[in-house]
């Protein structure tokens, strides 16, 4: 599998020089990536973004669900959210600079609060960086529903053997060597898929070569300590409906400090309330004698 | 009603297990009481819902959306049944642990309480679940997702699930008649106690640090990084008070199975377990107080959902706390029942705030349970105690042991 | 977290639960075998250094006399003689000697032994009267403190009046309470009779909390000693 990539990235690596902007970067490999895998990702650039919804049809399409509804369509005012039927959605906004256009879908968390939270690892951090959900491990307890600060997971409330729906980054197409869906299908290549490192460095590289047209934020870089989508826009993210509230570092950090005092609490309290049986043993005799 | 002459040393010797058991399931007592009126025809609807949960979705009967994935059941159900489960934990700690033996006459109708709520609970738990067949793949091992909150949580009631079952199987054995049986199982009892306190209070906590990775969706006001101390401190007098409420009805139903001793004894155990119930409202008061220093809250109070707050606070925390106080002090029976029922209503309030009603709380769909969630809910709650009812009228659990248990221990 | 490659942050958990299942299987042994009834060994007793009534040996089925000394009677009509345990752990490691011949006619409270402690002498009397038949030839030091009731024996002697003379002797369960009473009963004479020649504080011959020091008379001067056969034991 990491041969495939290696010519992969070797192939495209000069198709992207040639293209001044290629759907694929990696002019040259990356330096660890035949020895440690880094995490893919994938830079969306909203100034690109015209909201045909191609990426919508793409992975409607690439994953069996129904293609969005022409009648449908990204409308200021209106929100459209992902849903069981869906996982990833345009919506348009008007802003300080005219009428924008976001996707959104999952972020592909560096230490996603939907992984740790599954008790059966059903959602699972692929060493790839895509966070996919794995069916047949499911017992739909909606915990990563309750987690997730995005709040992506969507559930199949209606149906009698429910799954999860959620973007997976194309994961298997990925392991085919092809690019996800979504990236294919948008034909102003605002959607970039690739090394996490190298679409950072990117990013930064599109902001520092255009001042003025971008906002200066990567939303994504240090999000919820980190997600495998990066966002540029044009204008600061609160107007685009962001979160830009979430805390800067990891979510399941926050469960680290309970986790870690389980087995501390499994030594002592078994230790602690054998002593103290053992100093009350003798008690009984008073006390009834007392209440008598 | 003499109760101790009741025939329970043991099956009669001319009956096979089964007859006794097919017996012992024949009803005893009225059909048309005003409970089983109310009851029944909850039940079975209870029933008919649940096969539509299962034939047609979760979403079918309840309110449940993809931005509040946890409701009723949940919230209630689970987080609210399991903290007034806590008196079984703090009672046993009481007596095998602190050797406060005045406590003795009521262990075993808590031990009961507290298993069944844990079973009737984690069985509306599978109600619940989007794919219950599946919940047996964190305990068999197809994954274990050692790094989740849920894990613990889900192993925990497990295992306790079986050390009251431990703790409460000496008294199957009397009602078997099985001698040596008893005698066994009563030696595991401090075993399984401990492993039972600690198991409480890392699953009491964890039920809190489910929602610890919540940080943004729960309303600053309810979530902090204490909630799993804040639930573990109000389970011990959220038990307390259910063992007040639920002793208060059984000592009035099932008054003939009750010792002449036992009923005396019962105002003295009431009057001891307010003093405990005012002390731990003092420290969980205090530490709410502390948090919300730390949290830097005062801006939040000048809301709706702030006033809110200050009702669960005040009303629902040191009210209860001063009520249980007084009725310490005077020996008042009756406020000791009143201070026990707010207390109860002020647990459910804080775990619906935390798990429901601030959660989300801006939602832009706001959820609020659907009729069928609440009839689902109070179903289970029925049917339990049915099972309850059964026990207790067929096994030594209000009533003394037999002769021969009493001379093995 | 270098954010570009996986991390785990809780890759250890699994080991964690592993280990404290461990734990606990291991304590319902570790703390039963921690329980179990205590049984002091001679060198223990040493180490513990405090002489208290549950230390002393009492075999059930031997007269103990009021001077400290049991007998008992065989089935070949002869009466072992010896000191009892409580006398040896109060005086502490002493050298016996045997002082009478076989053949020779006792009775009952004439001299068969003296038992010294570097100088510090102590007489031993026998408990009752007859004809010495055999003496310990084997006795030493070291029986007779190991094993004051069997291989530390002093005489044999074949009793004359048996019964009477041993009517008043303890045995059994009331010989068992004696010897703790008889301890009770040293400690106060201690405390008068040191208090009478030394100065200075009972911290020699006393734990804290008031416990005797096992061999407490081994410290103390010939005049107690002298007090001790002359008032405690009489």
């Amino acid at each position: 599998m990491s041969i495939d990539r290696r010519d992969f990235f070797k192939v495209l690596g000069v198709t992207g020089v040639t293209l001044a902007t290629g759907k694929r970067l990696g002019a040259e490999p990356a330096p660890d990536m035949d020895s440690r895998e880094e995490f893919y990702g994938m830079l969306y650039d909203s100034t690109r973004c015209v909201g045909c919804q191609g990426c919508e049809f793409a992975c409607a399409e690439a994953h069996a669900l129904p293609a969005p509804d022409f009648e449908d369509l990204p409308v200021v005012g209106t929100e459209r959210k992902a849903d069981e039927t869906r996982r990833t959605v345009i919506n348009v906004y008007n802003t300080s600079k005219g009428e924008m256009y976001v996707k959104r879908q999952c972020m592909h968390c560096n230490d996603p609060a939907c992984a740790a939270a599954c008790l059966t690892k059903a959602m699972y951090k692929t060493t790839d960086g895509s966070v996919i959900w794995r069916g047949d491990k499911c017992m739909g307890c909606r915990y990563c529903m309750v987690s997730c600060p995005f709040d992506v997971p969507k559930f199949e409330y209606f149906s009698a053997n429910p799954k999860i729906e959620k973007c997976d980054m194309c994961y298997e197409r990925v392991r085919e060597g092809k690019t996800p869906a979504c990236a294919e299908g948008c034909p102003t290549e605002a959607i970039v898929f690739g090394s996490r490192r190298e679409l950072l460095s990117e990013a930064r590289k599109r902001i520092h070569d255009n001042p003025g047209t971008y906002h200066d934020y990567i939303y994504g870089e240090h999000e919820a300590g980190g997600t495998g989508y990066l966002y540029l826009s044009a204008v600061p993210f609160e107007e685009l409906d962001f979160k830009t509230t979430l805390q800067k570092s990891s979510y399941p950090a926050l469960t680290k400090g309970f986790l870690y005092a389980v087995p501390s609490i499994f030594v002592l309290w078994p230790a602690l309330l054998l002593g103290l049986q053992q100093a009350t043993k003798n008690n009984n005799h008073n006390e009834e004698e007392d209440h008598e | 009603m003499s109760n101790t002459d009741y025939t329970l040393t043991g099956k009669a010797p001319s009956l096979s297990t089964w007859q006794f058991l097919k017996e012992e399931l024949k009803p005893k007592g009225k059909w048309l009481t005003p409970f089983n009126v109310i009851s029944l025809p909850i039940m079975l609807t209870g029933l008919i819902l649940i096969v539509i949960r299962f034939w047609k979705g979760i979403g079918s009967i309840t309110n449940l959306t993809q931005e509040v994935p946890w409701g009723l059941w949940i919230g209630f159900d689970v987080v609210t049944g399991v903290a007034f489960a806590g008196g079984a934990y703090v009672i046993t700690f009481m007596v095998y642990i602190l050797n406060m033996k005045q406590y003795h006459s009521i262990v075993r109708v808590t031990v009961l309480n507290g298993f069944l709520a844990y079973v009737f609970y984690a069985g509306a738990l599978l109600l619940d679940l989007g794919r219950p067949w599946n919940v047996i793949n964190p305990i068999i091992g197809n994954s274990f997702g050692t790094s989740s909150v849920l894990f613990l949580v889900a192993w925990h009631f497990l295992l306790y699930m079986i050390a009251e079952l431990i703790e409460f199987s000496p008294a199957v054995a009397e009602w078997l008649g099985a001698k040596r049986a008893r005698k066994i199982l009563s030696g595991m009892t401090l075993g399984a106690v401990i492993f039972g306190i600690t198991l409480s209070t890392l699953h009491q906590s964890g039920l809190g640090a489910l929602f610890l990775m919540a940080k943004d969706k729960i309303h600053p006001l309810w979530y902090s990084e204490f909630i799993p101390i804040m639930f573990f401190v109000s389970s011990i007098f959220a038990g307390l008070s259910m063992v007040i409420f639920e002793g208060s009805i059984s000592h009035k139903v099932f008054s003939d199975q009750i010792s002449e001793k036992n009923h005396k004894a019962h105002n003295r155990i009431l009057h001891g377990l307010s003093k405990i119930c005012a002390v731990a409202l003092f420290a969980y008061f205090t530490l709410n107080v502390l948090v919300f220093v730390h949290e830097k809250r005062w801006g939040l109070l000048n809301s709706p959902l702030g006033y809110w707050y200050l009702t669960e606070m005040l009303g629902f925390v040191l009210l209860p706390m001063v009520l249980f106080f007084i009725s310490y002090r005077k020996q008042n029976i009756l406020l000791i029942r009143i201070a026990s029922l707010v207390t109860m209503i002020g647990i459910i309030i804080n775990r619906l705030n935390v798990t429901v009603i601030g959660f989300k709380w801006d939602a832009a769909q706001h959820y609020y349970p659907s009729w069928m969630e609440i009839t689902v809910t109070l179903a289970v709650i029925f049917t339990e105690i049915w099972i309850f009812r059964w026990i207790i009228t067929r096994m030594p659990v209000l009533r003394d042991s037999p002769a021969w248990a009493k001379e093995q221990s | 977290m270098d954010g570009f490659s996986y991390y785990n942050l809780f890759e250890t958990k699994g080991i964690e639960y592993i280990i404290i299942i461990a734990f606990l299987l291991l304590i319902i042994p570790f703390w039963t075998m921690i329980n179990r009834p205590l049984r002091l060994t001679g060198k223990i007793r040493k180490a513990f250094n405090t002489l208290t009534a549950s230390i002393l040996r009492v075999p059930q089925g031997v007269f103990f006399s009021d001077k400290h000394t049991w007998t008992h009677l065989e089935k070949s009509g002869n009466a072992r003689v010896g000191i009892d345990d409580l006398l040896l752990h109060l005086t502490g490691d002493v050298n016996v000697s045997l002082d009478v011949e076989p053949g020779t006619v006792v009775s009952k409270g004439e001299v068969i032994s003296v038992i010294d402690h570097g100088g510090k002498k102590l007489n031993v009397v026998s408990p009752i009267s007859g004809e010495v038949t055999g003496i310990n030839h084997g006795l030493n030091y070291e029986l007779l403190h190991e094993d004051p009731y069997g291989r530390g024996w002093l005489l044999s002697i074949k009793p004359t009046d048996w019964k009477s003379e041993t009517s008043s002797y303890h045995i059994a369960s009331d010989a068992t309470g004696w010897l703790g009473k008889e301890l009770d009963r040293f400690r106060d004479f201690l405390a008068v009779s040191a208090g009478k020649y030394i100065h200075g504080s009972p911290a020699v011959y006393m734990q804290d909390g008031g416990e005797l020091v096992d061999h407490p008379l081994s410290s103390m001067p010939e005049e107690v000693w002298s007090d001790f056969e002359k008032e405690f034991l009489k």
